[in-house]
């Protein structure tokens, strides 16, 4: 037990992390002109683990298409230097004013480290379109995917089951709470086209819907990583009722509000069956009232996007009216929405809106840093000014 | 031996909850909720594009800077709002012509018209068979190439137009019979084109 503490609390073990930090970070840089700036996040710092491999692209690949490097991923490495830090300040720091800069400094760090994973974790980021003169209650995350089996019988509300689709690709049947329904997802496809099926050619496993009315099929296509495409994920799934077997469905987040519901009969209930962006519901409703997009006199480029909008609560007290453009976002009910971009000819305006409960903490984390730092280097300065008062010589050697 | 405020044991309860909030990330599987009655789905179109070009935020900014197009409306023909990427919309019996721009040359001219052959489930063709479902064609005094793909149930007739680093496309879709029947009104649409040409 000893040992291992020791180990954990070397200032050796932290010059090894810090190496490895920086390799991690040289060699996501390097993939990132492959996959994309999310996916490498994915790949190399949301993990523990990552194999960094020779890239196609390069020169000699047919030489060196074998090389691989393993190496440990953001979460081991983050989760081993608070560790660390940890451990050192147990066993080797003592609290004393002389050095409370230095604690002040890792405490510093320590937050950061523990808001990076909150972040990581907690923070969520979507978009919500808006038209003028129209309300909007939900945003959508354009790289994730839900499956969803709404049932709109009841007079004042909807009721929504949502599966996300990683739970989806897992292909294991999954009971839909207050229904005897349960959705098997049968092929999963993270990207791919929806095709019409020609005379003779190889049929879709779907049998109910859309896909048995067209006649389409699922083609498989390679992931897009790109920042600004969207990938077509489609699925085809089976649901049954109470043991049942009710059909099975082809769902795509392509086959958008613009085509006829697909829809789930069982008894007298029925239910919409669609995969669609990631939706995120709120209390209230946000409306544009106005977009504006103004641009330099006798030319095509602007100088201001601008939307003034009103947020209608369910709680008329919390209702509030702003202006969003550019560097001045809206903070409200712990979600931020900035102006991220228009459509329709100027007539609707697309946020961004974060949800990022820990965005406090890197600010608190680096004032608390800053602070160690004046502290810790004032100190020194004082110990120095006052030894040379003491010995001039003793100083000027 | 008394350890009760002993480094080790803090460290171990550290671990401890450590491991704790790593095993608490497990959700569950179904997200059930209510929300305020939502308006019916809206009417399908008459046309439905199995696989459009989806508008991306970014693009907007874009089209915006694309310009807007002069062109006059067949007769018998329906003019539709127009909205994101899509500079026009016109309407002929149950076929519908697009007109949209997108920045760069949207993986070229092959890829294009492979993907409008998808949609109307005809297989991609190569290269060196351009020439027998293209020709080319003159559209606000720049050359294009005009595309007639006939579909089993669907055809598409239209043009692409390669014009300063940006490509529109101008796409009539919808029932063969349909398509067949206009293919006077959409040459002589886009014969009227006239787009903004700030580059001469």
């Amino acid at each position: 037990m000893r040992s291992l503490i020791k180990f954990f609390s070397s200032l050796k073990l932290t010059v090894w992390l810090l190496t490895a930090s920086m390799l991690l970070v040289f060699f996501g840089t390097l993939d990132q002109v492959h996959f994309g700036i999310w996916q490498t996040q994915k790949l190399y710092f949301e993990s523990f683990f990552v194999i960094w491999s020779y890239p196609e692209q390069w020169g000699f690949y047919e030489q060196l298409f074998w090389l691989r490097l393993p190496l440990p991923g953001g979460y081991l490495l983050g989760g081993l230097l608070l560790i660390n830090l940890v451990a050192a300040h147990l066993t080797r720091f003592q609290l004393s004013f002389k050095k409370c800069g230095l604690f002040l400094i890792h405490f510093g760090l320590i937050l950061l480290i523990v808001s990076e994973l909150l972040t990581d974790l907690l923070a969520h980021e979507s978009q919500m379109a808006v038209s003028e003169g129209q309300r909007s209650n939900y945003s959508e995350n354009f790289r994730d995917n839900e499956l969803v089996l709404i049932n709109r019988q009841a007079d004042t509300q909807d009721t929504v089951h949502a599966i996300s689709s990683e739970a989806l690709s897992i292909q294991e049947a999954i009971a839909i709470p207050e229904t005897e329904l349960t959705i098997r997802c049968l092929q999963y496809f993270p990207n791919s086209s929806l095709i019409q099926t020609k005379e003779g050619g190889s049929a879709s496993p779907a049998d109910k819907g859309l896909a048995a009315k067209m006649r389409v099929h699922i083609q498989p296509k390679a992931i897009s990583y790109s920042d600004d495409e969207v990938n077509t994920v489609s699925a085809y799934v089976e649901v049954a009722a109470a043991g049942t077997i009710l059909g099975t469905w082809l769902v795509s987040n392509v086959i958008g509000d613009r085509f006829p519901p697909q829809l789930v009969n069982w008894q007298d209930q029925e239910w919409e069956l669609a995969l669609r962006f990631q939706r995120s519901y709120y209390p209230f409703e946000f409306e544009l009232i106005d977009f504006k997009h103004d641009k330099y006199p006798g030319t095509e480029i602007p100088f201001n996007f601008s939307s003034e909008v009103q947020v209608h609560h369910q709680k008329p007290n919390l209702n509030q009216r702003a202006l969003i453009y550019m560097n001045h976002p809206l903070r409200y009910a712990g979600l931020t929405f900035y102006q991220a971009s228009f459509a329709d000819e100027d007539t609707t305006s697309i946020f961004q809106v974060v949800r990022n409960p820990g965005w406090l903490l890197p600010y608190i984390s680096v004032l608390l840093m800053g602070l160690g730092m004046c502290l810790q280097f004032g100190l020194h300065f004082y110990k120095f000014l006052r030894k040379r008062r003491g010995n001039p010589s003793a100083a000027q050697a | 031996m008394h350890m009760s405020h002993s480094p080790h044991r803090i460290f171990l309860g550290l671990c401890f909850v450590a491991l704790l909030a790593l095993t608490a990330c497990d959700q569950a599987a179904v997200n059930s909720y209510t929300i305020p009655k939502e308006p019916a789905m809206a009417q399908s179109k008459p046309v439905v594009e199995p696989n459009p070009m989806r508008p991306l935020p970014g693009m907007a900014e874009q089209a915006a800077a694309a310009g807007e197009l002069q062109y006059t409306v067949p007769a018998g023909w329906r003019q539709l709002p127009t909205s994101g990427i899509r500079k026009a919309t016109l309407q002929v019996e149950d076929a519908e012509l697009s007109v949209l721009v997108f920045p760069g040359d949207v993986g070229g001219e092959l890829a294009n018209i492979n993907r409008w052959r998808e949609q109307i489930g005809l297989a991609a063709v190569e290269e060196s068979g351009l020439s027998t479902i293209s020709r080319e064609l003159t559209i606000s005094q720049h050359p294009a190439r005009y595309v007639d793909l006939i579909g089993p149930e669907k055809s598409i007739k239209g043009a692409i137009l390669p014009f300063h680093g940006r490509t529109w496309f101008f796409k009539l879709i919808g029932p063969s019979d349909s398509v067949q029947a206009n293919e006077a009104g959409l040459l002589e649409f886009l014969d009227s084109v006239q787009l903004p040409d700030s580059a001469h």
